[in-house]
């Protein structure tokens, strides 16, 4: 692992305290991988057998809706952590996929790997409770943005805190993360200024 | 009748879920599984050979029209088929739980099993199934990747019907849900 990944590493687990022969044994759990513009990462109706994190890339994480149309309910891109966290954690098959969208580098970790972590280091717990603290909260923000706010104020939003890399993916991904359709999201890109 | 989008990931999901409930069934013993309804009906295992059957006569047409497609780096196809084709796909695709109207079988697509079958023949049945169905989604994954602009390939039911890769795809998959729902009846009359 290189120094500008184990940076990465460090990031995403900051407040983690391991000594240097710990932290050398919690490195090595993490396997490298590699997937190609619009591989899946994983599949619906499958088992999400890695809680990863991004190094390069961006990937979406979608469903697919009754009218077979693909419904975007987040992204992840470098420094983030990504996966289909339920199906990961509970092991029942996954109700989403998870694709490259871009080209991807990730480092990845095994369930088992994932929850010796939590009995041989006290100090993950404390980690996951900010971990998934920040992730509801993220999500209920984004509860009130989509039910609250109009399409303009959406993707004012939307584009004022998202990062660079993001803004180019295909245009139906943003479109239908922001539960707009892609004309919709093409006229207001066109318009409007953030 | 609704314009019916077609895309690989609606297919792969259904295709898992369809995969990993056949891996269940082989925990079920196998007076189970060769348990019919009546003295005509199939059992578990006839259904399961049957379907290895109908994929059998489109391996070869799928594989070759793969082949002849181009590789894109463009968006994975989605596709609306056309009247007929929708038609004939909305005629194997379960309503709910239902299977939307019965039909004769062809010869061609019976399967030939022994009345009863022993461990090994039955594992035989679960093996050729697997190994089909997973083909099926090794071409369904491939075919993301490809240019969906080829000749269409006659299916097996005659030149009456000639499919688009993803109509073919979805044929296959629509009639081996409607046979799930076949094997849930034969099932729930064995406990009854």
């Amino acid at each position: 692992m290189d120094t500008a990944q184990h940076t990465i590493l460090k990031n995403l687990f900051k407040g983690i305290s391991l000594s240097d022969a710990e932290e050398k044994s919690f490195i090595e759990l993490w396997k490298a991988c590699c997937f190609k513009q619009n591989e899946l990462i994983t599949e619906a109706g499958r088992m999400e057998k890695y809680f990863y994190v991004v190094l390069e890339g961006v990937q979406a994480i979608y469903l697919i809706n009754q009218k077979g149309e693909k419904v975007v309910l987040g992204f992840s891109y470098v420094g983030s952590p990504s996966g289909v966290f339920d199906s990961f954690l509970y092991q029942k098959p996954a109700d989403t996929f998870l694709e490259a969208l871009r080209p991807s580098r990730m480092l990845a970790i095994s369930r088992d790997d994932y929850l010796n972590l939590f009995d041989n280091h006290p100090s993950f717990h404390t980690w996951a409770h900010g971990f998934f603290k920040e992730i509801l909260f993220g999500r209920l923000s984004r509860e009130v943005e989509l039910l609250t706010l109009s399409a303009e104020e959406r993707y004012i939003a939307f584009m004022q805190r998202c990062p660079d890399e993001l803004k180019g993916i295909p245009q139906k991904y943003l479109a239908s993360y922001l539960n707009m359709t892609p004309e919709t999201f093409s006229r207001l890109r066109r318009s409007i200024l953030y | 009748m609704v314009k019916l989008l077609l895309t690989p990931e609606n297919q792969l999901q259904r295709l898992n879920h369809l995969l990993h409930a056949v891996e269940t069934l082989k925990e079920k013993d196998t007076t189970t599984l060769n348990h019919r309804p009546n003295e005509n009906a199939w059992n578990v295992l006839e259904v399961l050979e049957h379907l290895s059957i109908a994929y059998a006569m489109y391996d070869k047409k799928i594989e070759t029209a793969l082949n002849q497609l181009h590789t894109s780096n463009e968006e994975p196809w989605a596709f609306r088929p056309r009247f007929w084709n929708r038609f004939v796909i909305e005629g194997q695709r379960p309503k709910g739980n239902k299977r939307p109207f019965k039909m004769k079988t062809l010869k061609k697509f019976e399967p030939q099993l022994e009345k009863e079958l022993t461990p090994a023949a039955v594992e035989n049945v679960f093996e050729n199934f697997q190994k089909s169905y997973s083909k099926l989604k090794a071409s369904i994954l491939v075919s993301r990747n490809k240019e969906m602009n080829h000749k269409r390939i006659t299916s097996a039911i005659g030149p009456i019907v000639k499919f688009h890769l993803p109509e073919a795809f979805e044929f296959l998959i629509c009639h081996a849900e409607r046979h799930k729902i076949q094997i849930d009846e034969i099932l729930s009359s064995h406990k009854g």
